[in-house]
């Protein structure tokens, strides 16, 4: 079934999986805000930056409710003039020269800075990107306000539901360092971003993988320190990543993401896991630090490896340690893994039940040639030869344009079922994701191109027509690779089926010695006086799904001698 | 001999079908759960109404304990119900202006109290989806037992027989709701019998039942 290397593999997708969402930073509310923008400011062009002796608000995290006013001191003085006439969504000569290569950068009325965090402060995001974006343009970047402008850009655009752009603003922040105290909250927020599909080079590796992490509040440092030892771990660097792992608190639940990647790295390489290992994951399967998904993870590790060693009795243990949440039909992987453990711990009715459930309209769709392989072996050991013909001969019925294309050599990535089963799990199913983000992205983008103005909808829409091609070329190249490896699975059950089939065949017209008997049935106790029968009848609830229990009779006549 | 021929011929493609669907898909396929609700010590109350009489209805309140043998058959030892009563129009109209008194052997039926113990024969255990998001589990039972009714008159003290079905929607480990209909038959006097049906609704607390 699983062989070492498909547990790595899935292993190590596991490793990859962000860590899960930290609270947020509880020191955020004592960082410096922007200085408040002065009543009526009326600064001449080119020092925007409000008085240097401008006290920064302090308190209130302003940047985690986009309602919320940082403070009293930092609420821009309403009426702040020449703001709404020097808006460039009004401003049509600004639209011109947009339009005119090289762009030149036009002066904005600092003023508009002040207007703009007045508009996202009063829960108007919309009204606030345009203006931050041109005020940026016109600002030196030395400029005080500058990383604060791209700050509360980034999360004008995150709260339009434009995260790409919204994160590139962040990582910019992140790379450029001008504003140390824009820093840790453009990194919590670029943080919290990691729990939907995102750029991962952009904001995992050239962000938290490369920050100087001296400066950093505890809690972000303890996620970039997370961050670099899982890119050292990928580049093989162990003694590295642990160098980073060493400094994650022992409670901190990065530091368990941290074993686990680890505990996962190791199994990659030894060729025999060891007791401990296996000890190792199963404690992070009682981990309550983790993710439920990171602890099933680990229950899976365990399950698989102790299928390995043939431990059968233990790996249905460790299968039971996968928590679900309540009527959730779970994942496919998990039910074969299961049937497999079962069918090899000799119980094919309680097989069979799970690969009852692998029809269930949640997994219709799901890649498992394993399936028909495993339902034709069942039905083959109870000698019900005519339904294991039939369930082998689902297999290629039912793959019957895969393999064609396989045969003929095709483009694999155009076939539908190949690339259905490549999307659904891995580093290809978060490329496709973030295709599929950008593209809702994109087309949202459209919607603002009027309160946007033609400066940023420009800007942002080559953004993301350049992401988008990139995001399509990582995707394309995993693609492919994924293809290959479930076309692989996809010939190999294929085999396996033409063996049973013939087989099958052969026991099918097999004479039957005078004198034979019926194989005594067995003594099976499916109904306990604890236990509860509802009789399927093609229906089915997510809550049977673990339950389904075939009854049915061996048909093998005893050897005789 | 015929008729038994011309059967037998309409018979065998059924029979010759069922064997075909047999030998495809053997097997029956059940889904098979440990059972998530299971009584145990049952302590109710509830309130409810007893609506049938003409000349008053009663508002009850009732206590019961019942002790589950099994998951189907159990004994509610004892329950207890008071009936709060309130006259009706028609008796309002009847001493009013037909001058009918209010010692009148039709008045004095009305029921103060009443003590009884019943056997509980729970066959039906199944579940419901809820909106398509959730699970609701239910079990309907049947009960009959015997009954102490105190009735509106001096030596107002009657047996009878109650009998009735229920239906127990399970809300948790220990907490679970009842409607139960029931109609007791009393034993009015040496000839006579009244029927007191009682519809009450109530919350159960189950103690000591096992995960």
């Amino acid at each position: 079934m699983t062989s070492r290397s498909l547990i790595a593999a899935l292993a190590s997708a596991a490793l990859v999986v962000s860590p899960a969402t930290a609270p947020a930073q509880s020191g955020g509310g004592s960082l410096p805000m922007p200085p408040p923008p002065t009543a009526g400011a009326k600064a001449k062009p080119g020092a925007s930056t409000p008085a240097p002796g401008a006290k920064p608000a302090t308190g209130t995290p302003a940047a985690t409710t986009p309602g919320a006013r940082p403070a009293e001191a930092g609420a821009p003085a309403a009426g702040a003039e020449g703001t709404a006439a020097t808006a460039p969504a009004t401003d049509k000569k600004p639209e011109a020269a947009a339009e005119a290569p090289p762009p030149v950068p036009q002066k904005v009325d600092p003023g508009v800075f002040d207007q703009a965090l007045k508009d996202y402060f009063d829960g108007k995001p919309r009204a606030a990107a345009g203006p931050l974006y041109a005020w940026l343009q016109a600002a030196p970047k030395t400029d005080d306000n500058y990383a604060w402008a791209q700050y509360f850009l980034a999360r004008s655009l995150i709260d339009l539901g434009l995260t790409h752009a919204g994160a590139s603003y962040l990582a910019r922040i992140a790379r450029e360092r001008s504003n140390p105290n824009v820093i840790p909250r453009a990194l919590d927020t670029l943080k919290d971003l990691t729990d939907r599909p995102h750029d991962d080079v952009m904001i995992d590796e050239q962000v938290f993988g490369a920050l100087d992490l001296g400066f950093l509040p505890e809690e972000t440092g303890a996620y970039a320190h997370y961050q670099q030892g899982l890119v050292d771990l990928r580049v093989g660097n162990e003694r590295w990543a642990n160098t980073h792992f060493a400094k994650l608190s022992e409670t901190s639940a990065e530091a368990s993401h941290a074993k686990f990647a680890l505990l996962v790295t190791r199994l990659k390489q030894v060729k025999e896991p060891s007791d401990e290992l296996i000890a190792d994951f199963l404690s992070l399967s009682k981990d309550e630090k983790l993710t439920r998904e990171a602890r099933n993870e680990a229950a899976l590790a365990v399950a698989r490896l102790r299928y390995e060693r043939q431990d059968y009795t233990g790996a249905l243990e460790a299968y039971n340690l996968v928590k679900l949440p309540e009527l959730d039909p779970g994942r496919a992987s998990l039910y074969l893994e299961e049937a497999w453990t079962r069918y090899k711990l000799g119980e094919p009715r309680a097989s069979l039940g799970i690969l009852t459930t692998l029809d269930a309209p949640s997994f219709r769709d799901e890649f498992l040639p394993d399936k028909y392989l495993l339902r034709a072996l069942i039905y083959r050991d109870l000698c019900h030869y005519l339904p294991a013909k039939r369930a082998a001969k689902e297999l290629t019925r039912r793959f019957a344009d895969s393999l064609e294309a396989v045969r003929n050599r095709d483009d694999l990535a155009q076939d539908i079922r190949l690339r259905r089963a490549a999307n659904s799990h891995g580093g290809t199913q978060r490329a496709s994701r973030f295709v599929e983000t950008l593209d809702l992205e994109g087309e949202r983008l459209g919607r603002y191109a009027g309160s946007f103005g033609d400066r940023l909808f420009t800007h942002l829409t080559k953004l993301y027509d350049l992401s988008r091609a990139e995001a399509v070329r990582v995707y394309d190249a995993r693609l492919a690779e994924a293809v290959r490896q479930e076309a692989d699975t996809l010939l190999r059950a294929a085999e396996q089926v033409r063996l049973m089939e013939y087989e099958v065949g052969l026991k099918l017209y097999e004479r039957v010695k005078k004198g034979a008997k019926l194989v005594a049935p067995e003594d099976e106790q499916l109904l306990t006086p604890d236990s509860v029968a509802f009789r399927f009848d093609g229906e089915y609830w997510n809550d049977e799904l673990k339950s389904y229990r075939v009854s049915i009779e061996s048909r093998c006549i005893e050897e005789t001698p | 001999m015929r008729y038994a021929l011309l059967i037998l011929l309409f018979l065998a493609p059924g029979l010759a079908r069922a064997q075909a669907e047999a030998l495809e898909n053997p097997g029956a396929v059940s889904a098979i759960q440990e059972r998530q609700y299971r009584m145990n010590h049952e302590l109710y109350l509830g309130v409810g109404v007893l609506p049938a009489d003409a000349f008053y209805k009663g508002l009850t309140g009732s206590v019961s304990y019942t002790y589950h043998f099994s998951d189907t058959f159990a004994w509610q030892v004892g329950r207890g119900t008071y009936s709060y009563n309130i006259q009706t129009s028609l008796r309002r109209q009847l001493e009013r202006d037909f001058d009918v008194a209010p010692t009148a052997s039709a008045f004095e039926d009305q029921v103060q109290w009443m003590v009884g113990s019943d056997l509980v024969w729970s066959p039906l255990y199944g579940k419901t989806a809820v909106l398509n998001s959730s699970v609701l589990h239910f079990e309907a039972f049947l009960l009959g037992g015997g009954t102490v009714v105190k009735i509106d008159r001096q030596d107002g003290f009657r047996p009878a027989i109650n009998l009735g079905l229920g239906v127990r929607m399970f809300s948790g480990k220990t907490l679970s709701f009842r409607l139960d209909v029931t109609n007791n038959v009393v034993f009015a006097g040496a000839s006579r019998i009244i029927n007191v049906p009682v519809v009450q609704l109530g919350t159960a607390f189950n103690f000591g039942a096992t995960e």
